[in-house]
């Protein structure tokens, strides 16, 4: 196994290549390099740090097991995104979800804290904790197309849903952001 | 901090313009990469080599939703009776394993946990049951594990696909769904004495 300093010069495309022949000192390289990115994906999506810790876990493991599957057309850091996408929507789906931090409800207008918060409720109202308050559908498409860049068919492929209801919740996620800042800024 | 000054004049564009210049990546508070070794080390212990594909997994995933269906419909048709009750004796069954899911299958323990705490009651039940009875719970079971294990190895070739977590998901509610069935189904099913 190489080491992780043998592995820090290399490029990005010759770790994964180590890494897919079972190399696990490239594939922690890789982890150290993308943990944050995938971390901070698995945090916002959930609003719950422990969740997000797990989900990244999941998330690197699975690529472990699939590197062999990866042939380099998306970036490294796509296909890492998408698998933690994955991982995030299948604990929501199970039988008993995952808490997740939410001022509102699925119609934002339930204003109630459902759970632990990102950001302790002494934090000023900021961009970041304003997106936390979202519901799920439309908080998913701020992380992805806002926050990570992602297009809205890309974002729509990751998500499994289409381009359109992308860019309606995209639509919802302005109009309540600018709610949710108005109150904050009137208090 | 990215505060945004809220104002009549900050439109939409400004607002997404914010959310990009977010910092990208957020460091967890603790090392994740030790728990992420160990369960790499477990896998490459566990060599046993897979050979199911994509089609052996939608198969399972459709054999799963029709022997549901027909338990259902068997429940549901003819609910027990004092008939499916056993008859004599007083040797108890052996507890049923559950469904074993494999190290592809993202379920989680807080998932797992309400399985088992469904899992007492249930084995309760299901000792009540006449051997009949048992043997088609058993059987389903047994289905439920093959589809279980078929979907985990086509996970373990792509992680990332939707389709078969949901697939997972799916087999983990079939599985939930056929103990709910074993303990909400009480008529007749209480041990003659």
């Amino acid at each position: 196994m190489t080491g992780l300093a043998d592995v820090q010069t290399e490029s990005e495309p010759e770790r994964v290549a180590r890494a897919r022949g079972g190399d696990a000192g490239a594939f922690e390289s890789l982890y150290r390099e993308h943990v944050g990115r995938v971390y901070g994906l698995c945090l916002r999506m959930t609003g719950q740090p422990a969740t997000a810790e797990d989900l990244t876990q999941d998330t690197f493991v699975s690529a472990w097991r699939s590197l062999p599957g990866y042939e380099g057309r998306s970036s490294f850091s796509t296909w890492l995104h998408r698998i933690a996408v994955n991982a995030v929507l299948a604990a929501r789906r199970g039988p008993l979800g995952r808490n997740e931090t939410s001022l509102t409800g699925e119609d934002g207008e339930d204003m109630e804290l459902a759970a632990e918060a990102v950001m302790d409720e002494a934090t000023p109202i900021d961009l970041e904790r304003a997106i936390g308050t979202l519901p799920a559908g439309a908080r998913d498409i701020v992380v992805l197309h806002g926050i990570y860049g992602y297009s809205h068919e890309e974002a729509a492929g990751m998500l499994g849903v289409a381009v359109g209801t992308c860019k309606a919740q995209l639509h919802r996620a302005r109009q309540l952001l600018r709610k949710r800042m108005r109150m904050e800024a009137a208090t | 901090m990215t505060t945004i000054p809220f104002g009549p004049r900050r439109d939409d564009d400004a607002l997404m313009s914010k959310a990009s210049e977010l910092p990208k990546d957020v460091a967890p508070a603790r090392d994740l990469w030790p728990g992420i070794a160990a369960r790499l080390g477990e896998e490459r212990r566990a060599t046993a080599p897979r050979s199911f594909g994509w089609p052996m997994a939608l198969a399972a995933g459709l054999l799963v939703a029709a022997v549901s269906a027909l338990l259902t419909w068997g429940l549901l048709r003819e609910p027990l009776t004092p008939a499916d009750v056993l008859a004599g004796g007083d040797a108890a069954p052996a507890a049923v394993v559950p469904v074993s899911y494999g190290a592809n299958s993202a379920l989680g323990a807080e998932q797992l946990a309400a399985r088992d705490a469904l899992l007492v009651e249930f084995q309760s039940r299901f000792a009540q049951l006449a051997p009949e009875t048992r043997e088609a719970v058993l059987a389903n079971l047994a289905v439920i594990q093959k589809a279980a294990d078929e979907i985990d190895a086509a996970l373990a070739r792509d992680p990332a696909s939707g389709l078969l977590n949901e697939l997972l998901v799916g087999t983990y509610q079939q599985e939930l769904q056929l103990y709910s069935k074993v303990v909400t189904a009480r008529d007749g099913t209480t041990r003659r004495t």
